[in-house]
């Protein structure tokens, strides 16, 4: 996680229209903060729209949502901030110095994670309370941890599957990272987070729809962005072309 | 020792002395000074203190301290217990493969913290880990998410400052002075005794000191090996690394109590580094 | 109650070969200079450093013999040592230091500070018991280390350089300390220094030590009397030549040394080659004309230095070889012999010893 240093520009710019899609020639460089759980998907879409704006130079900051709000917050110099829940694309609005050109791109669902060989044979959702099962989740205040924690209490098993939680990750990669490796159990994660990559480490149980939470992702435009048209030709970009890349990385449209 | 009259003890740099630090030299010492102490004057200035009292009173706050002080001092403990046999065979003895050893010994000074914590995975994982998944599969013992785990990583990591403060220790130790006590009768074990270990005091609390706080300090390699539990391997890093998240006002508060610890313990044990 | 030492001992790439008794009641030196390897000697005889080959045995106890594969560790013997540099332990007091071998014994530590306190009231430090080693004087300190040594009435008491590090006033004062209590002590007693005054006044019996090898033992009279080597020459003030004895004539032979060249008679059965030639200052005549009697070595040079002791004079000149002559303060005055002035020195052949070297 990239922690930029913290100039804080007060150039409250109300946000501009401008033309859309790459702009031709110039150098400019672009900064995104985005859910850790669009690594592989934003690293896809962001190659495509350096190809479509020659010039462009794209930096993305993954991380935890509301780690990667604090910073925006604390005045951190991004120019574009896409969430894995509305909670925190609100506290840059609220709290911080505001977005333009806000708009939610992409759902996704969650799902139980267990390494390849699923020792502790879990199987749904009631398994994750079963003594001496090793849970991990994202923290609390990581979308994908309150989530999580939101399940539990959608199928009302709150209590007892959040005693067998041995580690509260600072986001759902971390959480993936351990479940991989075979020293947890289980972990709760987006259905999204089997990438290729680990595909063959891990397995994915679904959740039932009725206790499921669907998580929406929006994006938006961070205020007193230095390029606020790329930014926003950005924004246009993965609600436009980035959508099939999305879905073929397992994301759901966006409602 | 060459006269008869009285040795007075060292006094202060003579008045020529003391005028004669170059400016250069105070310039840099300055900035230096300037480095350090300005990042904490930023904590300082930065901390919520109308708040501080309910934040430090939070259980998370109190969880974090209290498990932070217990792995610390064990690692610590340990370290001193494995550290002061090392440091004594690496500086009184030579075999094949000495500056081997000492080189493996100090590694963890110079690794990143995550990569100790993937090597503590390597080595002690359940699945994957060279002695940690015979422990597991023959005996049910798990490392990993334990307050053990946090213990060894932050072992771990304080171990080389340890033993690179003792060995320095024994190297100034005049080895004549055991030979004297052996002449006057004293075995081995109350030469260790009575004689070297109190001779070596200071270099024994600086070697405590600076490995305490290390592990007091152990971050990556903790989360990395660890994890993060509230209670069971949250330690006051992690806490702050969590709330720095959601709530920075209380990463400040809980930062502040880091420092006061470890100013306590720095101040605290200042007359025994001076005799 | 005797220590027979017979040892080769080796530390580092010197090599130290020494063979002599001492008995209980009469106190040995080992004298010898710098470098000579009296260190070594004593951290062998103190178990430190274990001898190549050879024994050490206190009457019927031996303490070394590694051709048996016997080593008593130090801890283990009954010995009492003072160390060149005292090496008082310095996080102690005075009279933990000397209550230490006791408290190592396991005496109780009531009875063990009563010893030490009684001790050191006995050598003097009544009032200095609390203080650390680096308050007290050199000669408090060295007062410290004996009391130390002697706390557990060992059987044997080695004095390593005891008075080297005091000046003067410190040394005379404590010389006189360490006799008396020499004298009371029943049991053996060794004294290594490098000063021959020390050893003449503190020991009955010296052992000369040159090079890692014994090269005289005896009274300090007996030595006096007849030193068998350069050094013992030296100490005891005569003059020493050393250089090659070639014949010269019947009965004759030439010492070709480095300053210059003396005749000396020629010892029966000697071969010739490297030798030593004694002579004492007592046999030098001086005189201001070309001396003309029957003494085969003349030679002439400027006065260096005149000491005076007692109602003699030592003149040293710079002559070649250079001598030492000892003359009456009459004779000084009435030759006006004064630093710088030039005079004849002549003696005969007969009056040098010749040594093999």
């Amino acid at each position: 996680m990239l922690l930029l240093a913290a100039c804080s520009d007060s150039n409250d710019n109300g946000g501009t229209t401008g033309a859309s899609g790459g702009t031709g020639g110039a150098e400019a460089e672009l900064t995104v903060s985005a859910a850790s759980s669009l690594t592989e998907a934003f690293g896809e879409i962001g190659e495509a729209f350096e190809a479509a704006s020659p010039g462009t130079t794209m930096t993305f900051n993954f991380g935890p949502s509301d780690g990667l709000a604090g910073q925006i917050n604390e005045g951190a110099p991004v120019d574009v901030f896409a969430s894995a829940s509305p909670t925190w694309m609100d506290s840059v609005q609220d709290e911080g110095p505001g977005v333009t050109d806000r708009a939610d791109f992409a759902q996704n669902r969650l799902a139980i994670i267990v390494p390849a060989d699923n020792l502790a044979g879990i199987e749904n959702l009631d398994d994750l309370t079963e003594d001496h099962v090793q849970l991990v989740l994202a923290a609390e205040g990581v979308p994908a941890g309150d989530y999580a924690r939101e399940i539990f209490q959608n199928a009302g098993i709150s209590t007892a599957a959040l005693a067998n939680v041995v580690s509260n990750e600072e986001d759902v990669k971390a959480v993936i990272t351990k479940v991989m490796s075979g020293e947890a159990d289980a972990g709760i994660g987006y259905i999204t987070d089997v990438t290729l990559d680990v595909a063959e480490q891990v397995t994915l149980i679904p959740i039932p729809e009725e206790v499921n939470v669907i998580a929406t992702y929006p994006i938006a435009v961070v205020n007193g962005s230095q390029e606020a048209d790329l930014a926003q030709g950005f924004v246009e970009y993965v609600l436009g072309d980035g959508q099939q890349t999305l879905a073929e990385y397992g994301f759901l449209p966006p409602p | 020792m060459a006269t008869d009259s009285r040795r007075s003890p060292s006094t202060a740099s003579s008045p020529l002395r003391r005028g004669r630090i170059p400016a250069g030299f105070v310039v840099l010492a300055a900035l230096g000074v300037a480095l350090v102490a300005l990042p904490l004057l930023g904590l300082v200035l930065r901390t919520p203190w109308s708040r501080i009292a309910d934040v430090l009173t939070s259980e998370t706050a109190l969880a974090a301290l209290r498990l932070s002080l217990i792995v610390a001092t064990t690692a610590a403990a340990i370290s001193f217990v494995l550290g002061f046999p090392l440091a004594w065979v690496l500086v009184r003895s030579t075999f094949p493969g000495k500056t081997l050893v000492r080189a493996i010994v100090v590694l963890p000074l110079v690794m990143p913290p995550v990569v100790a914590g993937v090597g503590l995975l390597a080595a002690f994982g359940r699945r994957s880990g060279l002695i940690g998944s015979w422990l597991y599969e023959w005996f049910g013992i798990q490392l990993t998410f334990t307050t053990a785990a946090a213990v060894l990583a932050a072992t771990f990591v304080s171990f080389p400052l340890t033993v690179l403060a003792l060995e320095a220790g024994l190297r100034g130790l005049d080895e004549r002075l055991e030979d004297a006590a052996a002449t006057l009768g004293a075995s081995r074990w109350y030469v260790l005794r009575r004689v070297t270990v109190p001779l070596l005091g200071p270099q024994i609390a600086a070697a405590l000191v600076l490995s305490w706080a290390r592990a007091l300090g152990e971050f990556g390699a903790t989360i990395t090996f660890a994890g993060n539990l509230q209670g069971r391997t949250q330690t006051l890093p992690l806490a702050v690394f969590e709330q720095l998240q959601t709530d920075t006002d209380a990463a400040f508060a809980v930062s502040m109590l880091l420092i006061f610890l470890a100013f306590a313990v720095i101040l605290g044990l200042r007359g025994r580094f001076l005799r | 109650m005797t220590l027979a030492v017979d040892v080769t001992a080796r530390r580092g790439a010197f090599e130290v070969r020494a063979a002599f008794e001492a008995e209980a009641g009469r106190t040995v030196a080992l004298l010898g200079p710098n470098g000579s390897g009296k260190s070594t000697l004593v951290s062998t005889i103190a178990g430190l450093v274990p001898p190549v080959e050879g024994t050490i045995a206190l009457d019927d106890a031996v303490l070394d013999d590694p051709a048996n594969d016997v080593h008593v560790q130090p801890e283990r013997r009954p010995i009492g040592v003072v160390f060149q540099d005292l090496l008082l332990f310095p996080h102690l007091s005075a009279i933990e230091n000397a209550a230490f071998p006791l408290r190592a014994r396991g005496v109780p530590k009531p009875e063990a500070r009563q010893r030490a306190s009684e001790l050191l009231a006995r050598l003097g430090l009544a009032n200095r018991a609390g203080a650390h080693p680096r308050d007290l004087s050199g000669g408090e300190a060295q007062r410290v280390a004996l009391a130390r040594a002697l706390i557990v009435e060992p059987a044997l008491l080695l004095l390593d350089e005891p008075l080297s590090a005091l000046d003067v006033g410190a040394r005379m004062r404590v010389r006189e300390l360490i006799r008396d209590e020499l004298a009371g002590f029943p049991g053996v007693r060794i004294i290594v220094t490098h000063d021959p005054v020390e050893a003449s006044i503190l020991a009955e019996r010296l052992v000369l030590l040159e090079d890692g090898r014994v090269s005289q033992t005896g009274t300090p009279e007996e030595i006096r009397a007849a030193p068998r080597s350069r050094y013992a020459a030296d100490l005891v003030g005569m003059n020493a030549f050393r250089g090659i004895l070639e014949p010269l004539e019947v009965g004759a032979g030439l010492l070709v040394t480095d300053e210059g060249d003396i005749v000396a008679p020629w010892p029966d059965g000697f071969e010739g080659g490297e030798a030593i030639g004694l002579l004492r200052p007592s046999d030098v005549t001086l005189s201001l004309d070309l001396p003309d009697g029957s003494a085969r070595n003349v030679v002439q040079g400027r006065v260096t230095s005149i000491s005076v002791e007692g109602d003699r004079a030592r003149v040293r000149i710079a002559s070649a070889p250079p001598l030492v002559a000892e003359v009456t303060l009459a004779s000084v005055e009435r030759l006006g012999l004064r630093d710088g002035v030039v005079t004849w020195a002549s003696f005969k052949a007969v009056e040098v010893e010749i040594l093999p070297a």
